[in-house]
């Protein structure tokens, strides 16, 4: 790695619009975190440096507040981040010379924004891709252990009704999955989601996260050849 | 299921989205460093599992609205009106999710 002025302001200048929605995403998460399970800014810097993962800091809120089974907790860590497993299938290559200890830090950073702006790879010519990409890692990480920490001091400090600030997390999910439906193709496995949640919410409304994912399992795999021709379409 | 909310609890809940979250990232790495193709049924789940658990964790959080009784869900449904709408027309997610939470404290606090 080789850093210089140049670089290093490139990968600020991508990493900004991540910046904005990392502090205010981060904040939400943090004031949520302190306002209803009342865990203190400690382990808001613990959760956040160490998963790095918005959905995730947000459903563990419920977890913190409600003790919930850690086989619950394992269980709908892997579903909500198994995307992530795909992530690093474009990058393989590309970090397949660099030294454990950093590429583990690139593999623990690889957010959904982290992952966009480092497969863009918009390095300035002349410049290191791998300290264009790893400065954007990091900055980004920092951006997101800001966010949450701040939020979770400022839910401590300040005095004020959050009653319905958890709504964030709906919302965030929500614009998610707009997004997402913009892509023709995700539409018949969102149907497929909001069915089998319907069915786990009917069968278990007080525990049904793991009914609904094995329903969404095996509804998608049963209807395996149909979404994949929508698929190729 | 743990009786309370202790220290160690909160550390092992930790270490554990830490362990899946990061040993997830990895999985490709360790799995198909030496060149070798993920199997496809691996690729088609993880193509379609996206949106399937978001559409899934939008119903989750709808878990406790109260449809039956007063108020009927109603800052749920003109709170999640505010959100899609403002999205499909500015596509822009900071202002949908802070616009939209902030419709919904001023109905659950003031309003309902």
């Amino acid at each position: 790695m080789h850093f210089t002025r140049r670089v290093v302001l490139a990968s600020f200048r991508a990493s900004v619009p991540v910046l904005l929605g990392y502090l205010a995403m981060g904040f939400a998460a943090g004031i949520l975190l302190a306002k209803q399970s009342g865990a203190g800014a400690l382990w808001a810097f613990a959760t956040s440096v160490s998963s790095v993962s918005g959905a995730l800091q947000f459903l563990l809120v419920d977890w913190f507040t409600h003790p919930t089974s850690l086989l619950t907790i394992a269980l709908v860590t892997v579903s909500i981040n198994l995307r992530y497993a795909l992530y690093g299938l474009p990058l393989i290559e590309r970090w397949k010379h660099l030294p454990w200890l950093l590429k583990a830090y690139m593999i623990l950073t690889l957010t959904d924004e982290t992952f966009a702006l480092e497969v863009e790879n918009k390095f300035p010519e002349g410049e290191d891709s791998l300290t264009y990409c790893f400065t954007i890692a990091a900055l980004d990480h920092f951006y997101w252990v800001v966010g949450v920490v701040a939020g979770a001091l400022a839910g401590h400090a300040v005095e004020f009704n959050a009653k319905g600030i958890d709504f964030a997390m709906t919302a965030l999910f929500m614009v998610i999955l707009l997004d997402q439906l913009q892509t023709r193709t995700n539409r018949a496995p969102a149907l497929v989601g909001l069915g089998g949640a319907l069915c786990g919410l009917a069968i278990f409304p007080q525990n049904m996260l793991i009914p609904s994912i094995v329903i969404i399992l095996t509804l998608l795999l049963t209807l395996r050849s149909r979404l994949e021709v929508s698929h190729a379409r | 299921m743990p009786a309370d909310v202790t220290t160690e609890y909160l550390l092992l809940a930790t270490a554990i989205m830490f362990l899946v979250t990061f040993g997830l990232r990895s999985l490709v790495f360790l799995a198909f460093g030496g060149g070798r193709k993920p199997p496809q049924v691996i690729l088609y789940i993880g193509g379609v599992i996206s949106p399937a658990i978001i559409a899934a964790l939008i119903v989750y959080c709808f878990r406790n609205t109260t449809l039956l009784s007063r108020p009927h869900g109603l800052p749920e449904l003109l709170a999640t009106a505010t959100c899609v709408l403002l999205h499909l027309w500015k596509r822009n997610p900071l202002i949908s999710i802070i616009v939209s939470t902030i419709v919904y404290m001023i109905l659950v606090q003031r309003v309902f």
